[in-house]
């Protein structure tokens, strides 16, 4: 066995740091908790602007979905760390400055907003009218049809891809590092500075997001599954 | 008879874009009595009972449910203002709906869908509204079914359940837009059956059919409908047996085997 193969699989340096690295994670946890809501949220307002009557508000919605699905979150990140207070602060007359935990939240949150949005219009528009008239027939208001009619079959519908996205956003929690936010690479990288020996702790970092992103969306798939497909004959 | 009549039709216009689907069609319906609307694909009836509760915006004229405008109401001034959607949504409540797609909401079961806007719209508590959906599902024969989610029943058992659900607002008026068309012939007996039975306890009706034996047999009066305008109108026995109009009489000879 080659050198470099035997010491990436020997991750005693990796357990050695377990506690500082698991800090890291719990970090990242952190990061995609707050940016899940907020792409969630912002993704879901931009849909319903997207498919509003007035024009006005679905060239916004587009605007939003069109900016934040072609910025690559790596530039958000960077940007609106640095660049955002830039030109906040003229604006608002005093000096404006992020926590980096706050930058990555808004970035990471708004890119996925526009991820979102499209695959929350999409769930919205598969709704057959006809579930919309019956709800109004019986004197439901608008609101109420979304939230008990539309939104119930949105979630199940848009399950599978939803998740998938809630997998990337997680993976792409690791680039907070850059802005040095303590998530697990930076820890890793700032270990890596002090030991010298990258290997087994990238190697370690990879398998412990490999294990953990495997073993949750695995999880929720089976325990939505047969709830998700009750809708379906 | 003194007492307003539970639907007042009156001088109903709607045109999509240039088509104009309906041409100032005027029409009462009392309470208990059983409506039937027959016609050609196209000649306005399903257009005209979709007016009735405002799921289509009439262009011109009004519907009055129990004497009260649906489409506008009056201000202090006296003047007529358009009534804002979210009564619109409020007043609909009095008229009940069956689709020709049933339209059962299909992440609920057969009893969630029945108390949904019961508890939802009027505001009845779980236990009661269970109770009362219980009732409803029972009236259609499908107490049974109540826990099925809608995937699991034929398409005549889940026309029920829109029934039940339509049952269960109390209506003042049901209203139904071709309620067997996408069903098998058993299957529309299942659900004729039912109907049949909601007319004779009294319940006031008005039906789009292609169904001319329930026409004839079930409603107190007929409606021919050509071109968006009420051709011919009756009792049952007179637009079946000596229609006056020559198109009804073609119509109709098309049904008769």
């Amino acid at each position: 066995m080659s050198e470099s193969l035997r010491q990436s699989l020997d991750l005693s340096l990796f357990w050695e740091y377990r506690t500082v690295l698991l800090r890291g994670l719990v970090f990242n946890l952190y990061v995609f908790l707050c940016a899940a809501s907020v792409a969630i949220t912002i993704g879901l307002g931009a849909a319903l602007l997207r498919i509003n009557r007035a024009w006005p508000f679905r060239v916004l919605g587009t605007l939003h979905v069109e900016i934040f699905r072609n910025a690559p979150d790596y530039i958000m990140v960077v940007w609106v760390h640095f660049v955002l207070p830039l030109l906040l602060s003229p604006i608002l007359g005093w000096r404006v400055e992020f926590h980096p935990f706050v930058s990555a939240v808004i970035a990471l949150g708004f890119v996925y907003s526009g991820y979102y949005a499209e695959t929350f219009r999409a769930g919205i528009q598969s709704i057959p009218r006809g579930h919309l008239e019956a709800g109004r027939a019986c004197g439901m208001s608008e609101r109420l049809i979304l939230w008990r009619i539309v939104m119930p079959q949105v979630v199940r519908k848009m399950l599978p891809e939803g998740l998938n996205q809630l997998v990337s956003l997680f993976k792409a929690t690791t680039i907070v590092s850059l802005i040095a936010v303590p998530d697990m690479m930076y820890q890793v990288s700032m270990v890596t500075a002090q030991e010298m020996r990258p290997i087994p702790l990238y190697t370690g970092a990879a398998l412990v997001y490999f294990a953990v992103v495997f073993a949750v969306a695995q999880a929720v798939r089976l325990a939505s599954e047969r709830w998700r497909q009750s809708i379906y004959a | 008879m003194t007492e307003a009549p539970c639907i007042r039709v009156s001088e109903l216009y709607k045109r999509f874009d240039m088509l104009e689907v309906l041409k100032g069609v005027s029409f009462d319906v009392h309470r208990g009595s059983v409506v039937s609307m027959i016609g050609a694909s196209g000649s306005g009836k399903s257009t005209l009972l979709r007016c009735i509760n405002h799921l289509e915006t009439p262009s011109a004229g009004e519907v009055y449910i129990d004497g009260v405008p649906l489409g506008f109401q009056v201000d202090a001034a006296g003047r007529r203002r358009p009534r804002p959607r979210a009564e619109i949504n409020l007043l609909r409540r009095d008229l009940g709906m069956v689709f020709q797609q049933f339209n059962l909401w299909p992440h609920m079961t057969a009893l969630g869908n029945v108390i949904e806007a019961p508890i939802r719209v009027r505001g009845m508590s779980r236990k009661e509204a269970t109770a009362l959906g219980a009732a409803c599902l029972a009236q259609v024969h499908l107490e049974d079914k109540a826990n099925e989610y809608p995937a699991r029943l034929s398409g005549g058992q889940q026309q029920r359940v829109a029934i039940a659900r339509a049952l269960a607002m109390q209506p003042k008026v049901l209203l139904f837009d071709e309620p067997t068309s996408s069903l098998d012939p058993e299957l529309t007996d299942e659900v004729l059956t039912v109907m049949r039975e909601l007319a004779d306890t009294g319940s006031t009706m008005i039906v789009v059919t292609h169904e001319m034996r329930f026409a004839r047999e079930v409603s107190d009066r007929v409606m021919f409908l050509h071109n968006g305008t009420i051709e011919e109108q009756g009792p049952p026995e007179q637009v079946f047996g000596a229609p006056v109009s020559e198109r009804c009489r073609q119509f109709l000879s098309k049904f008769i085997a």
